[in-house]
């Protein structure tokens, strides 16, 4: 079993109001629309204007995202830097196509296209930290992120001591077109995915990095363990996954305090989910975290977010949960994340 | 010259995305490199593919290029010179 992976500082950039890291759900902000935007800061506080100009958005929102959290642990290095992304920067890379295909080919210009690569986020962090240190960006689509958290553990294994992490997704009209054709998208205006009862998706963004440590001072919460599970064809199959997880950790479900899923809000893709809230919510306080910030590759690192704030501050907000909870305290937080019924993955956290 | 020079202006805003510049801020002799407007070697390119699109002019000569791109009036002499303003 991997190293514990203890979170000093996290950033988060969402539909919701997270770029305050003080800020917890004290109102959620409702999008009425298919598709949740994230709420962004006024970049110049985080990011120079001379390398701002050239930043699509996934780079300002990553790249501020780590630079909260790397203030909030109060490093000014780390180890190692990995970032997980689906599409990388979608937007440059439209604007470099596009301009491939309206100037013929001609006068192409290098910004978008440098900016456009999966790796750029990653890459600006390093320059803006002068970080020479390992620098890794996993694109595995919906284990992007969860790749992240994985490296990390194994490079505590191999003696390093900190990591940087972060997981990072931008959508465009572009991108969201193609999804309306691709998925049936809806706007979910009540929220509760839990339900099942509609069909269609409502698509996210954001960025959300956390510093980890192989020590817990100064901790907020730690990841015990990650687990990833690809193309389960039945519920069973995703409970049994995360049954042998938890008792991987020395604990079983019973014991767990609060158990986060990431619903898709469509009732089909998110079949077997729903079976397993069905199946332990008379047992087990859950709750949900993506009609907050949307669906998207790296969901995940808005759950861990949420999760480690969750524990930091011993309140489970009304927004997040599905059932009532008697619990006084929340000590453990299994995060269970689906990926259109994909990509699954188990995020074990803990207080320490 | 000096339409051109405001033409210029007006153009290098909006090739490379300088948001916080306003056309007036940029002075035609002071330098658009290093301590002037600040720009860098990536800038370079940009400009250099604004002059083939906007002016149909291809430097064939990259070492040219810093004389060239020295500050707007510069520019602004070399597509004069090339008779395409």
């Amino acid at each position: 079993m991997a190293k514990k992976a203890y979170i000093i500082g996290s950033g988060c950039i969402s539909p919701q109001n997270t770029v305050d890291n003080n800020w917890f759900f004290e109102s959620v902000v409702s999008h009425e629309s298919d598709h949740l935007n994230a709420i962004e800061p006024s970049y110049k506080e985080y990011i120079n204007p001379n390398m701002l100009r050239r930043m699509g958005r996934a780079i300002k929102m990553g790249v501020t995202a780590a630079s909260i959290a790397t203030t909030e642990a109060k490093v000014e290095n780390v180890d190692g830097t990995m970032s997980g992304t689906g599409l990388g920067c979608f937007e440059d890379s439209e604007r470099f196509l596009l301009a491939l295909l309206r100037n013929e080919e001609q006068f192409l210009t290098p910004t978008s296209f440098i900016q456009s690569t999966h790796n750029t986020v990653g890459s600006q962090i390093a320059l803006i930290m002068k970080c020479h240190n390992y620098n890794h960006t996993y694109v595995h689509r919906g284990f992007s992120f969860e790749s992240c958290i994985m490296d990390a553990m194994m490079s505590f294994d191999e003696g390093k001591h900190t990591a940087l992490i972060g997981g990072i997704e931008e959508h465009t009209p572009i991108y969201i077109d193609l999804n309306q054709h691709a998925h049936k998208l809806d706007s979910h205006i009540d929220h509760k995915y839990f339900e099942g009862k509609d069909l269609g998706i409502q698509m996210g963004e954001g960025a959300a990095f956390f510093v980890l440590s192989d020590t817990n001072k100064n901790a907020s919460s730690c990841i015990d363990g990650i687990s990833m599970l690809y193309k389960p064809e039945v519920s069973k199959e995703i409970l049994l996954k995360a049954t042998q997880f938890l008792k991987q950790h020395n604990t079983s479900l019973e014991n767990i305090d609060l158990v986060l899923f990431g619903l898709s809000g469509d009732k089909d893709l998110d079949k077997h989910l729903l079976d397993i809230i069905a199946g332990i919510s008379k047992t087990n306080a859950v709750g949900h975290f993506k009609h907050l910030c949307g669906e998207y590759h790296t969901a995940g690192a808005f759950g861990t977010w949420l999760a480690n704030k969750i524990i930091q501050k011993q309140n489970i907000p009304d927004a997040v949960k599905i059932n009532l909870s008697n619990k006084t305290s929340v000590n453990t937080v299994l995060i269970i994340n689906g990926y259109l019924n994909i990509n699954y993955s188990f995020t074990l956290l803990s207080k320490c | 010259m000096d339409a051109l020079i405001e033409k210029l202006k007006v153009q290098i805003i909006e090739q490379l995305n300088l948001a916080e510049v306003k056309p007036e801020d940029i002075k035609p002799d002071g330098p658009l490199f290093g301590d002037g407007l600040g720009l860098d070697s990536i800038d370079a390119l940009e400009l250099i593919v604004l002059l083939e699109k906007h002016y149909g002019i291809k430097i064939q000569n990259p070492a040219d290029g810093k004389k060239i791109f020295e500050s707007l009036r510069t520019m602004a002499e070399f597509i004069k010179s090339h008779g395409k303003s």
